[in-house]
C-alpha cells in the first residue's frame, strides 16, 4: 500500500534548503515536490509565483521559438518569435506562442513538469505549414500547424487556422509528453489512449486558461476550428462523443462514447481519433464526479498514470485499472476520487480494478511517498 | 475518355476526417491538369515505391494514398506528410486542393 502524499508533506524549509544547496537533480526534485504539494494544498497562485521564480533561477524554464514555414513544407522554417519577444502582427504566431506557453505553465505549475521531456526542452512550433493544410501535428521534435482552407474561396472553407483553439496546441504538445513517458504505441487502443491523453490535457489547458470547473467547462476539442459553413461546435466532444458535428458535407462525428460502439477499422491507425471518445468520456465523468477544477485531482491521476504506469502497449482496460490504482494511491483506497474514476470507466463499459493491474511496482517518485523520495534526493538512500 | 485517372484518399490527421476523390485528368481546369501532368512526369510516378512510410506512424499526420491509372497500368503510393519527398508533397498539396474543392460534389 502506498502512502497518501498529503499525509507526508515535506516541510517547505527543507525543500528550500535543497533548492539552494542540492545538486541539479536534487533541486529539480525539490522544485517538483514543492509545486506538487502546493497544488494539493490548493495554493495554485502561490505555486505559480514560486515556480516561476524557481524556474528562472535554477533550470532552463519555458523557452519557445515560433517559426514560419511561409506555406512551404520545410521544417522548421524561419524563426519569427523567440522567448520574451513582443507579440507580432500575425495571430497564428501569437497563438502558437501563448498556447504553448500556457501548456508549459499547466504542466509546470500543476504537475511539476519542466516541459515536454521534464528537462526544459525548448518548445518549437511552426505555423503556416504548406498551402491549404487543414491539420496540425507533432513530428517527434516540434509542433506544426496549418492554416486550414485559407486557399479556398470563403464559401468553400471548412477549417480556420489550427492555432485558433488553445486545446489543439495543448493536444500537440501533450503528444510530446506521451512520447517521453508512456510511449503509447500509435495504433489501436494504445493509440486511442495516446490521442485521449492529448485531448485530456488539451482540454485542461483550455479550462485552466478560462478558470473553469469541470461542471462549467464545455469539454469541446477544437472549438472555433470549423468555419460557419459547417454545422458543428468543434472536432470532438469529451462529454458527449459523437455529437460535435453533423453536417451534409463532412458527415457526422463518428466517435463512440461506450465500448459497445467501439469502431474496428484499419484507417487512421486503427481509429485512434475515433475510439479516443471512449477514454475521453471516462475522464470527463470522473472529473465531473470529483468536482472542482478538473486539472487538480482528475488531471493529476491521469498525469501520474501517463508518467509512471502506462506503457507502450497499454489498452483501455489497463488504463482503467491503472488510473483506478493511482487514484487510490494518491487520494486513498475506496475514497471518493477512486470511486469517481471507477464510475468514469463504468459509464463507458469498462470495469476498473477488477483484476490485478499488469505493471510491476514502480520506482518511488514524488507521488509515491515523500519520505522515501526526499531521503533518496538527499543521498540518504542508495536508490 | 481521359488517358489518366486518379484516385486520392487522405485519412487520419488531428480531426480524423477522411477526404477522398476520384477524377479523370480531363475533368480538371487546364492549368491544374497541366500542373498535375508535369508533377507525375517529374516524379516518374510509376517508379515510386508502393509505400513511403515512417518507421513509426506519424502522430496526427495524414496518410495519403494516391492511385494513378493510365495506359502504363495502375500504380499506387502510400505515404505520410513528413516522409514524403518534396516533389511528392507538391503532388499531395495539389491533390488536396482538388479534393477539398470537390468536397461538395463527391
Amino acid at each position: 500500500m502506498h502512502r497518501h502524499p498529503i499525509t507526508c508533506i515535506i516541510p517547505p524549509h527543507m525543500l528550500k534548503e535543497i533548492i539552494h544547496n542540492g545538486t541539479q537533480a536534487q533541486r529539480e526534485f525539490a522544485m517538483q515536490t514543492m509545486a506538487t504539494s502546493e497544488q494539493f494544498r490548493g495554493q495554485r497562485h502561490a505555486t505559480r509565483d514560486f515556480a516561476s521564480v524557481l524556474s528562472f533561477a535554477i533550470t532552463p524554464g519555458k523557452e519557445r521559438i515560433i517559426y514560419d514555414a511561409r506555406q512551404g513544407s520545410q521544417l522548421p522554417g524561419v524563426p519569427v518569435r523567440r522567448e520574451g519577444d513582443p507579440a507580432t502582427s500575425d495571430p497564428a504566431v501569437n497563438e502558437a506562442y501563448d498556447g504553448s506557453g500556457l501548456t508549459y505553465d499547466l504542466f509546470s505549475e500543476i504537475y511539476g513538469r519542466n516541459s515536454i521531456d521534464g528537462k526544459g526542452l525548448r518548445l518549437d512550433s511552426t505555423v503556416h505549414y504548406m498551402k491549404g493544410y487543414d491539420n496540425a501535428f507533432w513530428n517527434g521534435q516540434q509542433m506544426v500547424y496549418g492554416d486550414g482552407d485559407e486557399d479556398l474561396p470563403a464559401a468553400q472553407r471548412l477549417f480556420n487556422r489550427f492555432t485558433i483553439a488553445i486545446d489543439i496546441i495543448g493536444h500537440e504538445l501533450t503528444h510530446g509528453v506521451t512520447e517521453y513517458e508512456a510511449k503509447l504505441a500509435y495504433y489501436g487502443q494504445s493509440g486511442a489512449l495516446n490521442e485521449s491523453m492529448s485531448d485530456v490535457f488539451g482540454s485542461l489547458v483550455k479550462q485552466y486558461q478560462r478558470n473553469q470547473t469541470a461542471a462549467e467547462a464545455d469539454w469541446i476539442i477544437g472549438e472555433g476550428l470549423f468555419t460557419s459553413n459547417i454545422n458543428g461546435v468543434g472536432i470532438r466532444s469529451m462529454k458527449a462523443p459523437g455529437t460535435a458535428y453533423n453536417d451534409p458535407v463532412i458527415g457526422k462525428d463518428p466517435q463512440p462514447g461506450h465500448m459497445k460502439d467501439y469502431v474496428n477499422t484499419v484507417e487512421d491507425n486503427g481509429g485512434v481519433h475515433i475510439n479516443s471518445g471512449i477514454p475521453n468520456r471516462a475522464f470527463y465523468v470522473a472529473a465531473l464526479e470529483i468536482g472542482g477544477y478538473a486539472w487538480e485531482k482528475a488531471g493529476n491521476i491521469w498525469y501520474i498514470a501517463l508518467r509512471d504506469k502506462l506503457t507502450a502497449t497499454s489498452n483501455f482496460q489497463e488504463a482503467a485499472d491503472l488510473t483506478y490504482q493511482v487514484a487510490g494511491q494518491l487520494y486513498g483506497a475506496g475514497g471518493a476520487e477512486q470511486m469517481a474514476v471507477k464510475k468514469g470507466w463504468a459509464e463507458v463499459g469498462i470495469i476498473a480494478g477488477s483484476g490485478t493491474p499488469p505493471t510491476p511496482t514502480p520506482t518511488p517518485t514524488p507521488g509515491d511517498g515523500c519520505l522515501t523520495a526526499i531521503f533518496r534526493s538527499l543521498g540518504l538512500m542508495r536508490k | 475518355m481521359s488517358d489518366i485517372r486518379i484516385q486520392y484518399e487522405r485519412t487520419g490527421g488531428f480531426a480524423g476526417l477522411k477526404l477522398a476523390t476520384r477524377f479523370e485528368l480531363d475533368d480538371l481546369p487546364d492549368e491544374q491538369e497541366k500542373q498535375l501532368r508535369d508533377l507525375l512526369d517529374e516524379l516518374d510516378f510509376f517508379e515510386l515505391p508502393v509505400q513511403i512510410l515512417p518507421a513509426r506512424p506519424g502522430i496526427d499526420q495524414f496518410t495519403h494514398k494516391i492511385e494513378v491509372e493510365s495506359k502504363k497500368g495502375k500504380h499506387s503510393v502510400l505515404t505520410t506528410d513528413s516522409v514524403a519527398p518534396e516533389k511528392l508533397r507538391e503532388l499531395i498539396e495539389l491533390l488536396n486542393a482538388i479534393a477539398r474543392t470537390r468536397r461538395n460534389k463527391d
